[in-house]
């Protein structure tokens, strides 16, 4: 059997990885993370290694760059360009490869100017470092291939610079000493919407005009399939597809790539309900004997819990490891899904009234002059990029911001008069509840589910809080059994379905959710977006639903706000505004989208 | 597969050395605190002598089957007087400990949660406390009151505070802006309920820390003043005095210095690596990841 998937090129590949084991110590001796992984780029290729948390896909990334956190041990042989890296020193390594790591604004040193960052590694020929006068000037011209004009960049530190300033920084310190292979981890993930786009439009540039091999990790199929040529899907620490780029989204032959990207939610059409992924990534550790999907797999038989499954060729460069791939399944893709038309204009009573509201927080002016209103029964959503003030907007209609200016209505009673009362403010807790973005924080520790949802179960005149909070967790989708948990115990997912357990135990009239998805993978996201969705119509709530992801907005909004810099500067019905936008930035937004198949 | 029950092997011996290297110290702190803290509940039933008895006659004797540790210039016996000495080496500290970690949450809480302007005046407080050497302070307090055990414990926990309220307030901070906390003002909880019931379970791990680091430091600081004659009266049963007393004496009977020497920097220890153990048990609680 050959799992090796070199394809026909005629130059020896700038990176060619085989049998990659990454394995790290269990319970019970070492336990294997990523399994048997072969890759192969050509030099100028761009190749995405996509999946979701858990998958092994950051791991591998790090064990090629052999930057493996303590502990762990890989085995397996790195070549560059046809020479083995073997245990060389990672100095060594550094000339070859070169990695963009994910989040900007902790890459870069906050000491260093950008000038010394860009030029660190760069010598003269006869090994000494630059001067300073050299290292400017040769900064300037670096950055410049970045995208960064103005020289003066050179002469800052990094908390001068913007989110995409930082990544060019960054990308052009790590480009600095010419790789062969640059390895980008989520490289645009901790980044905006349109930052994103020219991040990855950059990558792409370098890649084609340095003929340097590209490796993109990511768990966005939208962005693999936009940048990249050939995409590997891992999945529980196996690639168990690879496939050209083109066919990721539309003709994927594994389940599980299917169903990924079928919860990818579109941009251009709102679905009747996302299809998710039942079940969890398996843990290193737990994974199962035959293949690794099986168990949340449709399509499983018993041929496929029984041994391990092998890559099959299906030629053009697409291998699937999938039991059944002689078998035309009837894998559904996105565009199959059942399309919904979103709710009508908002009939119901206005509940929240917000007019000219604006928020200052010292001499920044977070929030200008926001008029906003939720009726009963609607879903609004609010989407900009991070500082645009959508979130204290948020914020403020639950009364975790004071209101600078303007007024606030909840159910009649305005918030931003200074005699609402305890009645008042048990009126507007009743009425609106939030859930919030971070699931790891979104839980209290030190309490179990049961103990947090029960007490905020206090504050109604609920007689038996213990079956009420069942109940309750029953509503979200959780078994009673998950009251005893702790959050450590519990998925992303999960903690965020608890949350909005919790902020239901109020019998809110309004749950505002600001970005309770965006920090979950796809198949969880669809999930939680279907539930959210679910209750809306069961509860007959009002949705405020804040996101940064317009697809995501598509799916649960019917309408919609865009905030930038403090203002409204679009709304309307969602199918208009994400369809037909008017206002300049939000078609900038909807353009900088990676192509969506 | 072959190497698989090698590298198991290897794992389970690493966690086995980790543990047989911890457990001991924890097991002999441990005891030592107890043992201490027996000896505090129970004295003077286990003195073997009256350790206030003066009697000129066995003055300077060594450590034998009488006198274990043998007697001071007075006649006293060291190791009755030792076993004496925890009244003020323990319940000093005890004391102190439990105050400032009281008094500090207290006020960290409070003024990490309602911020603005009560967080501003605490930390200015803070700030000028921070100025005044305590040591200084005591030694001048207890000089112009004429001393006493209970003025020195106040000026010790006066000035023990702010470090502490600093501390917990920097962890009250943080948790006050995480969601989970936001989640139950939001929810229309009362902020005293907020901060007993939310805030303060997930600063466990700090209470702990403050409480032995106060008693270690409470155990020292003490037995310093006395030293310096400024706590206990002259004469009184404790180890800072009894160092001091007898360190004129140290060719006579060492014993009678080094005793006591050792009854702190034992307690001390103990109580510093029990403390140790107790945070890390909690310390993952207020974690979120």
């Amino acid at each position: 059997m050959s799992t090796d998937a070199v394809p026909s090129q005629p130059a020896p590949p700038a990176l060619a990885v085989s049998g990659l084991t990454v394995r790290c110590p269990g319970a019970d001796g070492m336990v294997p993370i990523a399994e048997e992984i072969f890759l192969t780029i050509a030099p100028g290729e761009a190749v995405a290694v996509v999946g979701e948390s858990g998958s092994g896909k950051s791991v591998t990334a790090r064990a090629i760059l052999n930057l493996l956190p303590h502990g762990l041990e890989s085995e397996g042989t790195v070549e560059f360009a046809g020479e083995s890296a073997g245990r060389r020193p990672r100095g060594r390594r550094g000339a070859r490869i070169a990695m963009v790591m994910q989040d900007p604004f902790t890459t870069l040193n906050p000491l260093h100017r950008i000038r010394d960052i860009v030029c660190e590694t760069l010598r003269t020929p006869d090994g000494k470092r630059l001067g300073r006068r050299e290292r400017r000037r040769e900064a300037v011209r670096r950055l410049a291939e970045v995208g960064i004009a103005d020289p003066a960049v050179a002469d800052a530190y990094p908390f001068e610079l913007s989110g995409g300033m930082r990544q060019r920084v960054g990308i052009a310190a790590a480009i600095a000493e010419e790789p062969l292979v640059l390895i980008a981890d989520e490289p645009t993930t901790a980044l905006d919407q349109t930052t994103q786009s020219e991040i990855l439009a950059l990558l792409d540039r370098l890649r084609e005009t340095r003929r340097m091999a590209l490796l993109l990790i990511t768990h966005d199929l939208r962005v693999a399939a936009g940048v990249c040529g050939r995409v590997y899907v891992m999945y529980a620490g196996q690639v168990i597809e690879e496939l050209p780029a083109d066919r990721l989204l539309t003709a994927a032959r594994h389940p599980y790539t299917a169903r990924l990207a079928a919860a990818d939610p579109p941009l251009d059409r709102r679905l009747q309900a996302l299809p998710p992924i039942p079940g969890s990534v398996p843990a290193p550790g737990g994974r199962p004997h035959g293949c690794r999907f099986a168990p949340r797999c449709g399509w499983a038989t018993s041929a496929c819990t029984s041994d391990p499954v092998t890559l099959s060729d299906l030629g053009t460069g697409h291998q699937v490891r999938c039991a059944r791939v002689g078998e035309s399944l009837d894998l559904t893709h996105t565009r199959d899904l059942a399309e919904v038309t979103p709710g009508p204009a908002p009939t119901g009573e206005p509940i929240i009234v917000l007019r000219e509201v604006t928020k200052r927080y010292g001499h920044k002016l977070a929030v200008d002059g926001v008029d906003f209103e939720v009726h009963a029964g609607e879903s609004v959503g609010i989407v900009g990029e991070s500082g645009s003030g959508k979130t204290s907007v948020a914020r403020m209609m639950v009364g975790l911001e004071p209101v600078t200016s303007g007024s606030l209505e909840v159910r009649g009673i305005d918030v931003t008069s200074s005699k609402v009362g305890r009645d008042g403010w048990a009126t507007v807790r009743s009425t609106v509840q939030m859930a919030f973005q971070d699931p790891s924080s979104t839980l209290n520790p030190a309490r179990t589910v049961g103990g947090t949802i029960t007490e905020t179960l206090r504050l109604t005149d609920v007689p038996d809080r213990k079956a009420r909070a069942a109940e309750l967790l029953q509503m979200v989708g959780l078994d009673a059994g998950y009251a005893n948990l702790r959050p450590k115990q519990l998925s992303g997912g999960e903690r965020q379905r608890v949350a909005i357990a919790r902020a239901l135990a109020r019998d809110p009239r309004v749950l505002l959710c600001d970005e309770v998805v965006s920090a979950l993978d796809v198949s969880v996201q669809a999930h939680v977006l279907n539930l959210l969705n679910d209750l809306r119509r069961t509860l007959g709530i009002s949705l405020v639903f804040i996101t940064h992801d317009l697809a995501v907005v598509r799916q649960i909004a019917d309408r919609v706000y865009v905030m930038k810099s403090g203002k409204v500067v679009e709304h309307g019905l969602a199918g208009d505004v994400l369809s037909r936008p008017r206002h300049p930035y939000t078609q900038s937004l909807i353009a900088s989208i990676p192509a969506h198949a | 597969m072959a190497d698989r029950p090698v590298t198991l092997s290897r794992h389970t011996w690493r966690t086995l050395r980790a543990r047989r290297r911890q457990t001991p110290l924890l097991v002999v702190a441990a005891s030592c605190v107890l043992v201490a803290a027996a000896v505090l509940m129970i004295f003077p039933g286990v003195a073997p002598h009256d350790p206030d008895l003066i009697d000129g006659a066995v003055a300077f004797q060594s450590p034998g089957s009488q006198y274990w540790l043998g007697t001071d210039n007075l006649g006293r016996d060291v190791f009755s007087r030792i076993v004496a000495g925890t009244r003020t080496g323990l319940l000093g500290p005890l004391i102190l400990a439990i105050g400032t970690t009281l008094l500090a949450t207290l006020v960290a809480v409070v003024a990490g949660y309602l911020g603005g302007h009560v967080d501003a005046l605490t930390g200015r407080v803070i700030d000028v406390l921070y100025a005044v050497p305590p040591m200084v302070v005591a030694i001048v307090v207890v000089g112009i009151t004429g001393g006493g055990w209970w003025i020195a414990l106040a000026v010790l926990l006066v000035f023990g505070l702010p470090i502490n309220i600093r501390l917990l307030r920097s962890a009250v901070i943080v948790r006050a802006r995480l969601p989970y906390i936001e989640a139950a003002r939001t929810s229309g909880f009362s902020g005293t309920r907020i901060m007993v019931f939310h805030l303060l379970p997930t600063i466990a791990a700090f209470l702990v820390a403050v409480f032995f680091l106060t008693f270690t430091y409470g155990i020292v600081d003490l037995s310093a003043l006395s030293f310096l004659g400024l706590g206990v009266p002259p004469g009184a049963s404790d180890w800072g005095r009894m160092i001091a007393e007898n360190r004129a004496y140290l060719f006579q009977n060492a014993w009678a210095t080094i005793g006591p020497t050792i009854a702190v920097v034992l307690v001390a220890v103990s109580a510093n690596v029990v403390g140790d153990w107790i945070y890390s048990r909690y310390e993952s609680r207020g974690r979120t990841r």
